[in-house]
């Protein structure tokens, strides 16, 4: 209101007065006078209820504002999402906000109750209460406790207390500030947590429970909580992406019985690495679908392909929209939204962990996704580790494998020389008794017992003899037993025999064989020894499969066998030797195969030739005479 | 007659071969090592040696290199109860490789066809 106006109004009026009261100075007052004055005296009065309104008005507003002030102070103290609360000298709470009602779910009003039966504290008559030291001078101090919230989350809150003087010196109240540190707690939750994992993933050097470890972290509420995992490994040998493992229920009802159970069994880190049961969670179909998963590297149509080649999670909101996913995959999936993250060791990708929240539909946050992230690149560390130790293992074992065989051969030597050794001092003697024995048989004895006895001695030097040479001849060829046959008979057979073998190690077989080729005088039986030794040779050669070309070309005085491989060939150092008896580059070899083919070609009085050249391959030339 | 050097240390073997290569009718000289048979060819070329390999003094193998060395038509016969020796190089020099037995026959047979290729050579 105009505070002139109104001066304006009155001063009117007392003008009006004045001028009425010159105007009948002398005049008897009469009808007109008290009309003119009534008319002022209404005019004021209708002037002065205006004014009353108007102030009241004026009041209204005053009031109104000084309420919605009050009310957004309130709303800032409840904004700032900080628990308010002030406590006088015997602790008892005289004021309380919103915010920390809410936080520690206070239906009744507060006001009065003492601080500890509202904070559930235990640091009452303590030296550590904050609200005691700070009445006694001190530093306020900080108490960390886990509440639950309304939702039933778990909130990490401090408390911290400052004093509130009244003039200088007279501390009169206390105010408890109560601030939710669960963010930053978490943070630091988290960091605990992945060098606790980093920890406990480098100490497991088992592949499989390492693999089931990893996966159980991705999918545990205490640590990353995803709803499901699922692991791939790259197999550089097939090129391929190949499902490994997959954590996390496969239906709706599987999910709240496991969350059930888990939420009491893992309640802690340690309770996971102590009491994680590796064949949990084994046989869902899920593990079973994710395992029949195999991916080719070059195929960058698949995300989990794009995620390896790339090196870099990948988070898809909307999987029916993006050009990323392949509807196959989004189909065995079963969910929108997803993550890829690689696994990646020593710069390389290792594998690849795909995390979802199809039975919670919780968002997946970048925040998430960096910490996931964080998680895998030590998991990936740890797999390459301990795909090294097994590498390392198996290493190990071979070795030891290796030398138990050499041992025993070394002893079965040792006794074979020693056997020899005997066998042979026998044989001296014995042909001297037999010799002689021999010798007297061809006189004439009148006593027709002599002559039988004698014979006895010869026999039975026979016998000795014959098991003399079976001890030290053995495991050499014995003499061939020749029969007509064609060679590409017997090479056809050999061939059929190894059938299976040539296709199981991919081996392209050409076999070019002349049709009009002459009988020669082999043992078959032999012969087939010998086939079967070069072409093993030959399939060991090419362990990633190959060409194997067998020709048989027959001559005037001789047949020819050609077998070539396009394999790893033969370096000049062992092509030296091969011919050598117990001369072996294989670990299950004895080296008595290509002497004794050597042997017995020879004794067939043909000849075997060996060109190599590493790298390249290895051609076998085998000659045998047209007799 | 044919004229054998027959080297073997084994007293009672070596009477053994002595007796039956005589019957069979071939001249028979002894020797009871290498030193002794190299001794022998010097005062009289046979036409076949016949050899022990593990002998003292000087082995077989030896003996027959130093034979060979100085008398190259000289054939000799390896006769051992080691068949093992067939497969040493060294062994390929003789002119035939005979496992000992009870049995001479072998023996007997290689002689005669040595002592024929000879024949034949010449």
């Amino acid at each position: 209101m105009n505070n002139d106006l109104s001066k304006t109004n009155s001063e009117t009026t007392i003008n009006r007065i004045g001028n009425l009261l010159n105007e009948y100075r002398g005049v008897p007052l009469d009808e007109n006078f008290l009309k003119k004055i009534e008319e002022i005296c209404l005019d004021l009065r209708a002037d002065s209820t205006q004014k009353d309104t108007e102030y009241s008005e004026v009041s209204k507003d005053l009031k109104e504002r000084r309420k919605s002030e009050r009310r957004s102070k309130d709303k800032i103290i409840d904004v700032i999402g900080v628990g308010l609360c002030l406590l006088d000298r015997e602790l008892k709470i005289t004021w309380v906000n919103q915010t920390l009602c809410d936080w520690l779910h206070l239906k009744e009003s507060p006001l009065g109750k003492h601080c500890h039966d509202v904070y559930n504290c235990d640091e009452i008559g303590t030296g550590s209460c904050p609200a005691a030291s700070v009445f006694s001078g001190k530093a306020g101090s900080i108490i960390e406790t886990w509440i639950e919230s309304e939702n039933r989350d778990k909130m990490c809150v401090q408390h911290v207390a400052i004093p509130i003087r009244n003039g200088e010196e007279n501390i009169n109240s206390v105010l408890i500030l109560t601030i939710n540190s669960t963010e930053s707690e978490k943070t630091v939750h988290k960091l605990l947590l992945l060098q606790k994992l980093g920890e406990a993933m480098q100490g497991t050097l088992h592949l499989d429970k390492l693999l089931h470890l990893i996966l159980t972290c991705v999918t545990s509420g205490y640590a990353f909580g995803f709803n499901r995992a699922m692991l791939f490994l790259v197999n550089k040998e097939h090129n391929v992406l190949n499902g490994k493992l997959a954590v996390g229920p496969s239906s709706h009802e599987e999910a709240n019985q496991i969350w059930k159970e888990l939420s009491d069994k893992y309640s802690s880190l340690k309770d996971i690495f102590e009491e994680l049961d590796f064949s949990h969670n084994i046989d869902t179909s899920f593990n079973t679908m994710v395992k029949l998963m195999v991916y080719s590297l070059s195929d960058t149509r698949e995300v989990v392909i794009f995620c390896a080649k790339e090196k870099t999670p990948i988070i898809i909101k909307d999987a029916v929209n993006d050009p990323r996913v392949t509807p196959e995959f989004r189909k065995a999936l079963g969910v929108n939204e997803f993550v890829c993250v690689p696994l990646i060791a020593k710069n390389e990708t290792i594998g690849v962990i795909v995390a979802d929240n199809i039975y919670t539909a919780e968002p997946i946050s970048s925040d998430h996704v960096s910490m996931l992230t964080m998680f895998v690149n030590q998991a990936a560390m740890a797999i390459e580790n301990a795909e090294t130790y097994k590498r390392l293992e198996d290493k190990i074992n071979q070795l030891t494998e290796t030398q138990q065989r050499l041992i025993s051969s070394e002893r079965l030597a040792a006794i074979g020389s020693m056997s020899s050794y005997v066998a042979h001092e026998i044989r001296n003697p014995l042909v001297t008794i037999g010799g002689f024995a021999k010798t007297l048989s061809r006189f004439t004895f009148t006593d027709s017992k002599i002559k039988t006895n004698i014979d006895i001695i010869i026999e039975e030097v026979k016998r000795l003899e014959t098991i003399l040479k079976n001890i030290t001849d053995f495991g050499k060829p014995s003499t061939p037993e020749k029969i007509d046959t064609q060679i590409s008979e017997i090479m056809e057979s050999t061939c059929m025999l190894m059938e299976n073998y040539f296709q199981e190690k991919n081996i392209n077989v050409h076999k070019e064989f002349e049709t009009d080729e002459p009988e020669i005088a082999v043992d078959p039986i032999q012969i087939k020894q010998v086939f079967l030794n070069i072409l093993m040779n030959a399939v060991e050669a090419m362990p990633d499969g190959g060409n194997l070309d067998i020709k048989i070309r027959s001559g005037i005085e001789s047949i020819e066998i050609e077998i070539v491989d396009n394999g790893e060939g033969i370096s000049k150092e062992v092509l030296k030797n091969i011919f050598n008896p117990f001369f072996t580059t294989k670990p299950n070899g004895t080296g008595a195969g290509l002497a004794i083919s050597l042997k017995i070609i020879e004794d067939h009085g043909g000849n075997v030739d060996v060109k190599s050249m590493p790298g390249k391959g290895t051609t076998m030339l085998l000659t045998l005479p047209v007799t | 007659m044919k004229t054998i050097l027959l080297v073997e240390d084994d007293k009672n073997q070596r009477l053994l071969y002595e007796q039956e290569l005589k019957r069979v009718g071939y001249k028979v000289v002894t020797a009871s090592d290498g030193k002794e048979a190299l001794e022998k060819i010097q005062e009289q070329l046979p036409d076949v040696v016949v050899m022990d390999i593990n002998m003292p003094k000087m082995d077989g193998i030896e003996a027959m290199g130093r034979i060979l060395s100085k008398n190259k038509a000289v054939p000799v016969i390896i006769n051992t109860a080691y068949s093992n020796y067939k497969d040493s190089f060294m062994s390929w020099m003789a002119d035939a490789y005979v496992v000992k037995s009870s049995d001479l026959s072998e023996l007997k047979d290689k002689i005669k066809e040595v002592l024929a290729n000879k024949a034949k050579d010449f």
